[in-house]
């Protein structure tokens, strides 16, 4: 107990002496935790999740909520994707910078326009729909550029001392990937009209930059894992028309895509698996990471 | 659920929250949930099992949800250090009270936790009831229609004492496709009538459960509730008060389909054995039970607790 009390008063004391610490940010998807390093490099960023998990699907644990309570700022995807547990650690951590509406929380979906809104009606037999839009759209440089924007904006608004060199550090991040983006363009070029099968709406976006056609979703409804009768039914109009590839991400049930895989000719439709993130909270990860994507791509796809 | 004829409803969550108290502050006003122990605060339509644990089930009349205020602080420490403190009118954990006094119940709580690495996390907490309402003293086999939601607490006392332990396990924390839930609890009801000396209530329930699949869970519960009842028995000279031991084990195996988040569809096999004096307190417990349930959710909902 001495040891907790100690801890206690070490971190109120840290926290009374203010402008000594650094600037701590709770980034939500490691994406936004890579945005904020390659803006405002020395942020103190944490992410809550990384790319082995699915952001859907998070529990909220005693140290996220810890984690919460400390920041300055917390940058999310927003969309819903988080709504299984952001609110319950914003709740809990009471940290009032980080509520809805205050400058200390960013949703990145604010800032893009979003593909595939969900148009029905959401019964509990829907599956895990979002009747905003797919929230996935960090793997299209185009609007990573644009949270970008928005992002630098929040930054100096929390940061005002820092202001030239976030306006630096956004310059040189929009420099690089607007050079990067013609480059990964023309290397995926011969992609264009591709068709694949795709589990989740997890590459929508990559898809819809790169001109590549999701033919088909492992998922019978949004969020429901693969079933015996769907994969039977992929199986089926697969034999029709073949798919050039099954595309799924690092967090994904291998197992049902290679059950797939298995039914084709031998060597025909190869397994792609990529990483939905960066797997790194870095400045320069984004960068390596779309650019893993387009030459993995490049190279699995014939 | 019917009850003589009519359609049972009732509200158990009205209340308001405050965001944006400084330093860590929160607090709530209206109906919720008590924030004692680890399941009680949970809503019960993510449960794990057709019925709460027999603690909660004799302490807490399944589900504890009153009205009333609640402050809470959260220490900015880097692991989760969490203390409250509630004040509740105490009518809906005791219905009918000898004494009355406002409020009729409080607690005090912490909550404590972590991660030990990506795939581990862990939670503890404490909490005392403090309960000011001293419940009436009904006739021996005069039961109270059984109900599993909310109809007050069966057995009681002046004070009660939680401690609960959680830890879950999920490969590099993502608990979709796989994860090992263990949950411990712990009660301990003092002070259970002005004239039952050092007489208590007491419940331990253990519980695991294992996601094999993204839709599929398989769960096992041992639960022990040991009790002092105080009731009157009339053997011809006037009621007197007495003193009715009993012990009630219960264990129970599970099987849950979930397609999504919305659906649950449970296979519950349960057994309850029952031991205690000539007139026992458990005097028909449930051999064997099998139970099918469904839940449905509707509409947007709210993020679970860990």
């Amino acid at each position: 107990m001495r040891t907790v009390i100690k801890s206690v008063f070490t971190a109120l004391a840290v926290s009374a002496s203010g402008a000594a610490q650094a600037f701590s940010v709770f980034a939500c998807e490691p994406e936004w935790g890579a945005l904020v390093k390659a803006l405002h490099p020395s942020a103190q960023v944490f992410s809550a999740t990384t790319h082995l998990q699915d952001p859907h699907h998070i529990e909220a644990r005693p140290s996220l909520i810890a984690r919460l309570r400390r920041a300055d700022l917390a940058v999310c995807t927003g969309a819903s994707l988080e709504v299984g547990w952001l609110p319950m650690l914003q709740s809990r951590s009471g940290n009032a910078k980080v509520q809805d509406g205050q400058p200390g929380m960013f949703y990145a979906a604010q800032f893009v326009k979003l593909i595939g809104q969900y148009e029905g009606v959401v019964t509990p037999f829907s599956g895990d729909v979002h009747p905003e839009g797919n929230p996935h759209f960090h793997t299209d440089p185009r609007r990573l550029l644009q949270v970008a924007a928005a992002l630098r904006d929040r930054l100096i608004q929390l940061n005002p001392a820092e202001a030239s060199s976030i306006s630096e550090q956004y310059a040189s991040f929009l420099k690089a990937l607007s050079e990067r983006i013609p480059v990964w363009e023309a290397k995926a070029n011969r992609l264009k009209g591709k068709s694949i099968l795709t589990q989740h709406a997890t590459f929508g976006y990559l898809w819809e930059w790169l001109g590549i056609r999701s033919v088909g979703d492992l998922e019978p409804k949004p969020g429901m894992s693969p079933t015996p009768g769907h994969l039977e039914r992929l199986r089926a109009q697969m034999s029709q028309s073949a798919a050039q590839a099954i595309v799924i991400a690092q967090h994904h049930d291998k197992r049902p895509a290679q059950w797939l895989v298995q039914q084709q000719a031998t060597g025909k439709t190869p397994l792609v698996i990529l990483p939905a993130t960066v797997p790194e909270v870095s400045s320069t990860a984004l960068l390596t990471w779309l650019d893993g994507l387009v030459v993995t791509l490049t190279q699995e796809i014939k | 659920m019917r009850d003589e004829g009519k359609l049972e409803h009732h509200t158990e969550n009205l209340w308001i929250q405050t965001r944006t108290l400084p330093a860590g502050l929160q607090a709530k006003l209206g109906r919720f949930s008590s924030q004692i122990g680890y399941l009680n605060e949970q809503h019960p339509h993510a449960d794990d099992f057709t019925e709460r644990p027999l603690l909660y089930r004799g302490f807490l009349g399944g589900h504890w949800y009153d009205d009333g205020l609640r402050l809470n602080w959260t220490a900015p420490t880097p692991f989760y250090l969490r203390f409250g403190v509630e004040a509740f009118s105490g009518k809906q954990l005791i219905k009918e009270a000898e004494t009355k006094k406002s409020p009729g119940a409080q607690t005090f709580s912490m909550k404590t936790g972590g991660d030990f690495d990506a795939s581990n996390s862990w939670q503890f907490g404490l909490s005392y009831l403090n309960n000011r309402r001293q419940a009436e003293v009904h006739e021996h086999g005069e039961d109270e229609e059984e109900h599993d939601h909310a109809h007050g607490a069966e057995f009681s006392g002046k004070r009660m004492w939680m401690t609960d332990l959680v830890y879950k396990w999920a490969p590099n924390g993502d608990s979709k496709n796989q994860q090992v839930r263990l949950i411990w609890e712990h009660a301990r009801v003092g002070g259970i009538h002005p004239e039952s000396g050092s007489l208590r209530h007491s419940g331990t329930s253990l519980a695991a459960v294992y996601r094999f699949h993204p839709s599929w869970e398989v769960g096992a519960r041992t639960d022990w509730l040991k009790v002092n009842k105080p009731e009157l028995h009339d053997d011809g000279a006037g009621p007197e008060l007495e003193f009715g031991s009993g012990r009630l084990r219960e264990n129970a195996l599970m099987i849950a389909y979930k397609p999504n988040h919305m659906q649950t569809y449970r296979l519950q096999w349960s057994r309850q054995t029952a031991t205690g004096g000539d007139e026992p307190v458990f005097a028909s417990p449930v051999k064997n039970s099998i139970q099918f349930q469904v839940v449905i959710g509707f509409g947007a909902h709210g993020a679970h607790s860990y």
